[in-house]
């Protein structure tokens, strides 16, 4: 209990704390009490946010449906199957700043591979990681690359938990593949989905390598997520005060997201008796 | 009778160890800021300061770039912890001096083991790179360590080939750029020119368009139209004549996309430090070539690089290391060395003169550029105001205006206004 609150309660209090003034580490702090609050009511943060929720929301659902077909698509026991299977969970395991790197490279619009096959195919290059509008969704694409491993092995082993007979009877009730999807497979994956959906919202709220390897924030201020403003904040600006503001709505937020999410779901999950 | 053994062990032990703690070297830390080849040549000098003489021990450890380095300083000051010595950047000395971070150097430059401060070149030393803005001079709180300016790099093979002249002027330059660039279809296969859109650069074109930062007073921001001029030069090689590449990235993520640009032949000329000269030398598979900065009305470039400084709050006999190894630093000897492995300028006239020096510039003449360029060095305003006008005012805007989202003149009056701020609040 003691660790509990050393570790997670103490930063979270002196976070507060600190958030009442205006302290760049070198110059002794000076209180400011709301005034690091009001100050995030600015169009800047505002910005901020509107990208976090982008760049999440882009992530969530791109890379939680992707792992569902994966996970339909690849639940055999295959050779084949496997290699797949491994191949794709293996990004998830290796180090953001890797992959980050990697990706920098090929989506370079002079050096990189994805360039190139865009010229092969007759397409224009995009400028993914230099041109504002693109950008974020650069690094959405990216994280749903890295992350679908892990999607897809939890939704792997939440049809592996369905019971075969249901299709059976199903499929002699006359149900074709869509509709044993449908009316079987997705309602049984409920808690699955409901897992995926709190956990995969609080990861990409929290994404932070790779904006900066990729970006730093940049075109301008298009990629700035919501950790990375703390970051730059603190580290870069020399607002400590601001940053702690920042970080105590965070933690409200993150706090409130899961509770609702709880409540919202709670009565649309099926357990199978 | 136990106990009073174990007593008399450790009294002995203590006795023992006191003396011979004060036997051993004192024992100072250096944090520096260089990756790659200029991080192994500061390797290589501390280790032979510490062979060179057995009363002082540097340690010197690795920190990021300048500014992630700065924010370790800053965390590491608050906790009274600074290292001895580090180096930080010029524009960063007033407002760090202004927090008490630094020690009073000039009893040591004129104690007995001092410095002749006459002896160093033009836009080293504090009192020449700074413009104290009417008011007296701040006490000397920095020595130069590695200092450079902007040069023009230019690939001469490719220069040659389409008949182009190294470019002296703007105009010059946009109209090297065009005949430089090739393009196959859609595709940009090498860009005329490569500069990172960053503060350095546009200093540079600021004074080399005739302008200047703030009124001479320090009180008012004075960059706004010639700040302009400035950056639309780049918007227009950007957007209008496509001839020059944006390079990704912030701070010196861009740089270092543009020197690899440059190495790959991406791109046929660049601005970019001389501190990469002995880089570029090894690694280009073409002829290589530096010369000034074009102008405008005038040639102007702003000195760079960084100064070494001593932490306050450091212990005194560590504070003591700490300039023994800096004032052993910027000894003709050392500086010589320094520069030859580095590109960056030997600070001492008097090493610059030196046979030695002068037969390395007959064979190396690019190394010379960065030396001759100084008599067009710019002063830096004296106010903590600075840095916050570099880090918060220009640096994070210049994007916007050559990315298209707003126009150069739009940047510059928000700019204008965000540091009569920052200068309004300064005594």
């Amino acid at each position: 209990m003691l660790l509990f609150a050393l570790v997670y309660l103490y930063p979270v209090a002196y976070s507060a704390w600190v958030s009442f003034y205006e302290w760049d580490l070198a110059m002794p702090a000076r209180w400011v009490g709301v005034a690091n609050y009001r100050a995030l009511a600015s169009p800047e943060f505002l910005e901020v946010v509107t990208n976090t929720v982008t760049y999440s929301v882009g992530v969530v659902l791109l890379s939680q449906t992707a792992g569902l077909a994966l996970a339909v698509l690849l639940n055999d026991r295959t050779r084949m199957g496997a290699l797949f299977r491994a191949s794709i969970f293996s990004s998830y395991v290796v180090s953001w700043v890797a992959v980050s790197l990697l990706w920098i490279w090929l989506l370079d619009p002079q050096y990189g591979l994805v360039a190139h096959l865009f010229r092969l195919v007759g397409l224009p290059a995009l400028n993914w990681l230099g041109d504002h509008r693109l950008a974020l969704w650069s690094l959405v694409l990216v994280t749903v690359w890295k992350t679908v491993g892990y999607p897809m092995v939890i939704y792997l082993a939440g049809l592996q938990a369905i019971p075969g007979d249901l299709y059976e009877a199903a499929a002699l009730d006359g149900a074709g593949g869509w509709q044993r999807f449908r009316h079987v497979t997705w309602p049984l994956l409920t808690p699955t989905t409901l897992f995926l959906l709190i956990t995969l919202t609080i990861t990409s709220f929290q994404g932070f390598d790779i904006v900066k390897i990729m970006t730093q924030g940049g075109p301008v201020t298009s990629t700035v997520i919501y950790v990375y403003y703390i970051y730059e904040q603190a580290f870069q600006y020399f607002k400590l005060g601001r940053a702690s503001a920042a970080v105590v709505l965070f933690f409200t937020v993150i706090v409130a997201l899961t509770f609702a999410q709880w409540l919202v779901f709670r009565r649309r999950v099926h357990y199978s008796t | 009778m136990t106990r009073a053994v174990a007593l008399v062990l450790i009294v002995g032990l203590l006795g023992a160890a006191g003396p011979a703690a004060a036997q051993g070297p004192i024992v100072a830390q250096f944090w520096y800021s260089f990756g790659g080849t200029n991080r192994e040549v500061t390797e290589a000098h501390i280790k032979r300061f510490n062979e060179s003489q057995s009363k002082y021990r540097i340690e010197g450890t690795f920190q990021g770039d300048y500014f992630e380095a700065l924010a370790k300083i800053r965390a590491a000051a608050a906790t009274k912890t600074a290292p001895a010595a580090f180096h930080v950047i010029g524009e960063a000395v007033p407002q760090l001096a202004a927090s008490g971070l630094f020690e009073n150097l000039e009893p040591y430059a004129k104690g007995p083991n001092g410095v002749n401060l006459e002896d160093y070149l033009p836009g080293q030393t504090q009192n020449t790179y700074f413009d104290y803005l009417g008011k007296p001079p701040a006490p000397l709180m920095v020595l130069p360590f590695f200092r450079s300016t902007p040069i023009l790099y230019y690939n001469a093979d490719m220069l040659a080939a389409k008949g182009v002249k190294v470019p002296t002027t703007w105009d010059e330059l946009r109209d090297a750029a065009g005949k430089l660039t090739v393009r196959e279809g859609s595709e940009t296969k090498v860009y005329g020119f490569e500069v990172p859109v960053d503060w350095w650069f546009w200093f540079a074109l600021l004074h080399e368009a005739g302008g200047s930062l703030v009124t001479p007073d320090g009180k008012r921001a004075a960059f706004r139209e010639k700040g302009t001029e400035a950056l639309q030069f780049w918007v227009d090689l950007v957007n209008k004549d496509k001839t020059m590449k944006r390079p990704p990235g912030k701070d010196y993520n861009a740089w270092t996309v543009t020197n690899t640009d440059f190495i790959n032949g991406k791109t046929a000329m660049i601005f970019t430090s001389t501190a990469f000269l002995n880089y570029m030398t090894e690694n280009a598979k073409f002829k290589l070539g530096t010369a000034f900065l074009p102008g405008k009305v005038k040639q102007a470039v702003p000195t760079g690089g960084t100064f070494f400084v001593i932490a306050r709050d450091a212990p005194t006999p560590q504070k003591e290391a700490g300039w023994a190894f800096i004032k052993w630093m910027t000894e003709p000897a050392q500086t010589i060395s320094l520069s030859k492995a580095t590109g960056y300028m030997p600070i001492r006239t008097s090493a610059v003169d030196s046979p030695e020096m002068q037969a390395f510039y007959k064979q190396n003449p690019n190394y010379k550029t960065a030396i001759d360029q100084l008599r067009t060095a710019q002063r830096f305003p004296y106010t903590p105001a600075l840095i916050e006008i570099q880090r918060e005012v220009i640096q994070p805007n210049l994007e916007a205006a050559v990315l298209g989202i707003k126009s150069a003149a739009e940047v510059m009056q928000a700019a204008e206004a965000k540091a009569n701020e920052f200068l309004a609040k300064q005594p």
